[in-house]
């Protein structure tokens, strides 16, 4: 299980530069879907990579999915060399993207964003409407039931404040 | 002119505002007529915060499904 209050906790408080995506960000905005990890696009400036790292180091991150005994350390070097990893942590599976397709990257996605406060956090989460282009560009064919609710979440909020996403 | 009416002309000039539709995808409209509307109004009803919260209980359900003993009837 993903504790994904403790893990946005952890990244706003340590100051971490992030954007809420996917299914945690759809859940945000009202999806009913389950989703098992949290999905952040993080700004890949060194200082936001510095403090990246030193908000998880502590919750020992691994590569989810990787052969056993793989060698594998989170430090500045590895994420400034890398882009996108997909984490198993003490606090469950995080995704860190540093670009998506369809969105860019943090600066690309920032003007596309809303700041929701959430267990006691400020965090900024990709608008609905943005949230189902990006997943209409990946066109990933298994998608296509998330984005059909997104799209049905996007008529309904619409109904309800016009203003909206 | 008096604030009401100041008011009315403004909503009159200046009606909210409707975003732009969302492009129609003919498969996704597809998909969109087996979505449960009723669960998402209910949805849109909390804050994101209780939402994560639901979202956290319902993977705890699920864990627990997942590990139940299962026994051949």
């Amino acid at each position: 299980m993903t504790n994904f209050g403790s893990l946005l906790e952890i990244l706003a408080k340590n100051g971490v530069e992030f954007i809420l995506i996917g299914g945690v960000a759809a859940t945000a905005h009202g999806s009913v879907r389950l989703t098992r990890d949290l999905d952040v696009v993080y700004r890949r400036t060194s200082e936001n990579i510095g403090r990246l790292v030193k908000s998880l180091a502590p919750l020992r991150p691994s590569l989810r999915g990787a052969p056993v005994g793989l060698p594998f350390r989170f430090d500045q070097k590895t994420v400034e060399s890398g882009l996108n990893f997909t984490l198993q942590t003490d606090l469950g599976a995080l995704d860190l993207f540093g670009e998506i397709t369809g969105g860019g990257r943090y600066e690309d996605l920032q003007s596309h964003t809303i700041q929701i406060q959430i267990f006691g956090v400020n965090c900024r989460c990709l608008k609905l409407r943005r949230l189902i282009e990006v997943k209409r560009a990946v066109g990933c064919p298994r998608d296509l039931e998330a984005i059909a609710e997104l799209e049905v979440l996007f008529e309904e909020s619409q109904r309800k404040n016009p203003r909206d996403n | 002119m008096s604030r009401l009416k100041k008011k009315r002309r403004s909503a009159r000039t200046h009606p909210a505002k409707k975003a732009a539709p969302l492009r129609v995808d003919p498969v996704i409209e597809a998909y969109k007529k087996d979505i449960d509307r009723t669960l998402i109004r209910e949805s849109l009803k909390l804050t994101p915060e209780q939402r994560l919260n639901e979202l956290m209980e319902l993977q705890r359900f699920a864990e627990e499904l997942r590990k139940a003993p299962r026994n051949e009837s």
